[in-house]
């Protein structure tokens, strides 16, 4: 009991003492555990969404668009009926109406096709309702892709080539790719709405949707004397779709976002790594020291090693528990209701595995941020660990002989920089990730840009929204990839201060004013931010052509790129001034005293 | 301790310029003990041993030294004829000489130390109220003070691995000893006048 | 004392120092006034939390006296803002502390060249400087060592060295014998010595007895304040030899 409370105070007292550092390792915590929440969030957004799509909705095989031979007679079901008997075909739908109209309401303006439907459910591609109701006279159901994409709700008012229509339903459907991967949009009205849609100029065309005894032949059977029957009753232009051509539509969608999102986890995850070995690092200065001062009292190693791990579970508990918490709130802003097929709408949701694997994960990560201080206490003798906490600065005579020929500052700031090596990097790297990502939005936006420019136009609503999706969510990573770099930032600052304590303070004794001892500082993390700067551009157009796509199509202005140098090094010094400025005016009568 | 009435007497009858002579006359006697010497010889010995102390101790000291050792018979000379040299005189210890020298290596007494007269002045001072002891005390630092000065410059003067600056160290930790002490009675009367 | 004449290299009018508050207050320097002359070896004596460090961290402008001057070559330092007084320190003052301060990975060249290179000076003008200081200290051929390397006597020797870099006005010192051996004091009693010879202005904060006595002047500290000041310079002490037993 008695060593429960020991280890309770000493955890609780070591929190109190560092209030910056402990904050800023649960900070890291929640970031990461954040971030894996989201990923996994996402993960779990539909596995297969094509193929449950298509089962719920009895996804034809083959879908058939045309217009009626005009030499054929009787109606078109008559002319599509030598179909439903072609060798290797086990259900037809249709022939439905098909009518061509512009979908307007205020600030919508977009073509669709307005397909005739009836209340009997048929064989084949029967849509499913995932809001509202089915056609009825007046009333238009909207695929879902599409409500996404333009906003329309239930209940909404739209007009058809200017007739008034009440959106009653939004469905789902795989007769083609959902919107906007494929244009123009698709509408369900009644047949006979269909019928007042069409004009002379656009009359109706008809659609007829296959299933096929042997769903992989269906390129095949479009060559066969069926199909050519068919042909014969529909007039020359015909179009027709496979569904293995409509999956890849819809998974071009898919896959840019969950490319976009892979490489961004992947960033993130390093992101991380880099983060924990700072703060890590950072700690372990003073833990050292308190470890050897913990064994001088007499405690063994194994207390020192629960005290350690105890105090950073604490710390890891209470980030992941935030980082579940934010990333739960957040995950829904990253899923896409206007997504077209099921099981990607609404939200992804948190599974019991996955809030275990986050919890897992930052419980690695402390028990990591305690192994090795744990380590070096066993290893070093308590004599050791109390007179040389701090390991001796490595010397490097050529960095001293040149740090003498520049200013003031830079001087002071090389030196400091140099102390700590291994951090040095770590920031760097950590800097360089985020401007990566940066990078990558800046040329993504440019690209997007550029499409809705020439879009707009030719007259079109095209696939922009497949764009602002991506690039939503590339500059979503990029902002926590940005805050999680920013608070690696101010880390390294804090500890550079600390550890740099009494160079700083001597160098002020010695006659260094604190102007030239904060910009000292500031410049010990401006030179990583400068080397992060000129590695990230380039990393960042490199990322652009790995996630699929080309830098010479973007054409991101180069002017644009090169004002990432000095953005990255003005956000560094705002992020560093106020530590480098407290470290610059600490009591050099204080820090001298505390020898 | 060691009754040494002859001596003291000698020393009563010719001061030889403050020097203490009981000191010259045994260290004289004991540089004689492994061989007979000139009385140059002895001086010259006795100037590398003083270093800068040894300054006002000169030949004729040695002379009228071993005049009286001579006398009371604890040395005595023999007449060497040496060409151009005007000290044709060698000494040597005689037995009663001899013993005198076992003595006095053998004797442990030591100085008498300072603190005791210092320490009932201060306290006849207060408690007469005469004169504040704390005063006293800065005076006496000062004073001793002035001391390890110059015995410190004298201490850095001699060339390293002086025999000379061996003694001149001793001076100095004396001092510094005394110094401390004095620190502790400035502390104790301090207090007792607060 | 308090008239503040033409060769007075520092003054200090009514220096107090305070810390906390109410019942917690205490009064680390209190109503201190010093005068020191140039080329004057001053030494503060003192029981250790007499103030005697506080007294130096404010004549050196590292804290701010809570009320009191100091001037230091004629410009009040209390009243500067810091940069102007780090321009002064560098300039006119030089440091040497109980635990030497040397910069651990810095060579003691680089450590002695260190203020000359933060006052501006070329690289080569402030090495050259820096070999000409540790040739004068005794340390021509540890030039290349670092601190780890040295012994303490050498560290403060360094020390010394680099307080002198930018030839001050004044050399403010704080217990410099407090982590030496006594060879090692002895070592930097002979460059003390040496330094007043050459005419360099001294306060030196100790309570070696040794320290003090090469100094002109004596100030002894107790409980914040100065209680005694014994002028050494010129005063006489018994003959050596009647110190060391030789006279009656």
């Amino acid at each position: 009991m008695g060593r429960l409370l020991l280890i309770y105070r000493l955890v609780v007292g070591d929190i109190k003492r560092r209030p910056v550092q402990s904050a800023l390792l649960a900070v890291v915590i929640v970031i990461t555990a954040t971030t894996l929440t989201l990923g996994l969030g996402l993960r779990n957004v539909a596995q297969k969404p094509f193929a449950h799509t298509r089962a719920a909705t009895r996804g034809p095989d083959i879908v058939i668009q045309g217009q009626p031979n005009r030499g054929a007679r009787g109606t078109p079901a008559r002319a599509f009926r030598p179909l439903a008997h072609a060798t290797g075909v086990a259900a037809i739908g249709g022939p439905f109406p098909l009518a061509f109209a512009r979908l307007t309401a205020p600030g919508i303006d977009v073509p669709v096709n307005a397909e005739g439907r009836t209340s009997t459910p048929t064989a084949v591609n029967q849509p499913l309702v995932t809001a509202g109701r089915w056609v009825r006279p007046g009333g238009v159901v909207i695929e879902q892709g599409l409500a996404g994409a333009l906003g329309l709700h239930v209940g909404d008012r739209i007009r058809l080539r200017g007739r008034a229509f009440r959106v009653v339903g939004i469905a789902l459907q795989t007769e083609q790719a959902f919107y906007p991967a494929c244009t123009p949009g698709l509408v369900w009205v009644t047949p006979g709405d269909a019928g007042r849609l069409a004009t002379p100029s656009d009359p109706l065309g008809y659609e007829v949707d296959v299933k096929l005894r042997h769903p992989s032949a269906a390129r095949a059977f479009w060559s066969t004397a069926a199909a050519n029957a068919f042909s014969k009753a529909a007039s020359g232009s015909t179009i027709s779709q496979s569904w293995e051509a409509i999956k890849s539509e819809d998974y071009r969608v898919v896959t840019i976002d969950q490319k976009a999102l892979l490489i961004g986890s992947w960033l993130l995850a390093l992101l991380a790594i880099a983060s924990v070995a700072i703060v890590v690092g950072g700690r372990m200065t003073e833990q050292t020291r308190r470890v050897g001062l913990l064994k001088a009292v007499g405690a063994t190693p194994r207390l020192v090693a629960v005290v350690l791990l105890a105090q950073n579970l604490l710390l890891a508990l209470a980030g992941a528990a935030a980082g579940l918490l934010v990333g739960w709130l957040l995950v829904p802003s990253f899923s896409d209701p206007g997504r077209g097929l099921l099981g990607t709408p609404p939200s992804p949701t948190l599974t019991l595995v996955s809030m275990v694997e986050v919890i897992c994960a930052a419980m690695v990560m402390a028990v990591a941020a305690t192994l090795i201080p744990a380590a070096r206490a066993a290893r070093t003798s308590t004599i050791r660990a109390l007179n040389d906490p701090a390991r001796p600065p490595k010397r490097r005579p050529r960095l001293i002989a040149i740090s003498s020929r520049l200013p003031v500052p830079l001087l002071l700031g090389l030196r400091l920089g140099s102390h700590r090596p291994r951090r040095t990097v770590l920031t760097t790297a950590s800097l360089a990730i985020a401007v990566t990502m940066i990078v990558a939005a800046v040329t993504l936006q440019h690209e997007v840009d550029l499409k809705e420019q020439t879009s707009s136009q030719s007259g079109l609503f095209i696939s922009s929204s497949i764009g602002g999706r991506v690039t939503h969510l590339v500059w979503t990573l990029g902002a926590v990839l940005v805050v999680l770099a920013g608070v690696n930032a101010i880390f390294t600052m804090w500890t550079t201060v600390i550890d740099g304590e009494r160079p700083t303070a001597l160098a002020r004794v010695l006659g260094a004013t604190p102007r030239q001892v904060s910009a000292g500082l500031t410049a010990a993390q401006l030179l990583p931010g400068l080397v992060a700067a000129c590695i990230g551009i380039p990393a960042g157009l490199g990322l652009y052509e790995l996630a699929g796509g080309h830098v010479a199509t973007a054409k991101p202005p180069i002017m644009l790129l090169l004002a990432m140098v000095p953005c990255t090094l003005i956000a560094v010094a705002v992020l560093t001034y106020f530590p480098a400025r407290a470290g610059a005016r600490r009591s050099v009568a204080d820090v001298l005293r505390s020898e | 301790m060691v009754p040494l009435g002859q001596v003291v007497q000698l020393e009563k009858i010719e001061p030889l310029q403050g020097y203490k002579l009981r000191i010259v006359q045994e260290v004289v006697l004991a540089l004689l003990a492994k061989q007979a010497s000139h009385g140059y010889q002895l001086q010259a010995r006795l100037a590398l041993a003083l270093g800068p102390l040894g300054g006002a101790l000169n030949a004729g000291h040695i002379y009228v030294t071993l005049g009286r050792l001579e006398k009371a018979d604890l040395v005595r000379a023999r007449r060497v004829d040496q060409a151009g040299r005007p000290d044709r005189k060698v000494y040597e210890l005689t037995a009663a000489g001899r013993e005198r020298v076992h003595e006095w290596l053998s004797d442990t007494s030591w100085p008498k130390p300072a603190p005791a007269e210092f320490h009932l002045k201060l306290v006849a001072a207060a408690a007469a109220g005469l004169a504040d002891p704390v005063r006293l005390i800065d005076k006496q630092r000062g004073e001793l003070l002035v001391g390890l000065r110059e015995a410190q410059r004298a201490a850095l003067a001699e060339p390293a691995g002086s025999v000379a600056g061996l003694l001149l160290e001793g001076v100095v930790l004396r001092l510094q000893a005394d110094l401390r002490w004095l620190e502790e009675c400035a502390r104790y009367w301090n207090a007792a006048k607060g | 004392m308090t008239v503040e004449s033409e060769t007075s290299v520092l003054s200090a009018q009514g220096l107090c120092k305070e810390y906390g508050k109410g019942a917690a207050l205490v009064r680390a320097v209190q109503a201190v006034t010093l005068e020191v002359e140039r080329g004057e070896l001053v030494a503060v004596v003192g029981p250790s939390g007499c103030g005697k460090s506080t007294l130096l961290h404010l004549l050196g402008g590292l804290e701010r006296p809570t009320a009191g001057s100091v001037r230091l070559g004629g410009s009040a330092l209390e009243r500067m803002p810091e940069a102007q007084q780090a321009r002064i320190r560098r300039r006119d003052l030089g440091f040497v502390f109980q635990a030497f301060h040397l910069v651990d990975e810095l060579t003691a060249l680089e450590n002695v060249e260190l203020p000359a290179l933060l006052a501006g000076a070329s690289p080569r003008g402030a090495r050259a400087r820096a070999s000409e200081l540790l040739a004068q200290v005794g340390l021509a051929d540890r030039a290349s060592h670092l601190p780890s390397a040295l012994s303490g006597g050498q560290q403060q020797r360094v020390a010394i060295a680099r307080a002198l870099a930018n030839e001050p006005l004044l050399v403010l010192a704080d217990e410099p014998t407090g982590n030496l051996d006594s060879s090692a004091t002895t070592e930097l009693l002979r460059l003390f010595e040496q330094l007043h010879a050459r005419g360099q202005t001294v306060v030196v904060v100790t309570h070696d007895e040794r320290i003090a006595a090469t100094a002109d002047r004596l100030i002894s500290m107790r409980d914040g304040a100065f209680v005694d000041e014994t002028k050494l310079a010129g005063g006489t002490a018994r003959p050596l030899s009647a110190m060391a037993g030789l006279e009656a």
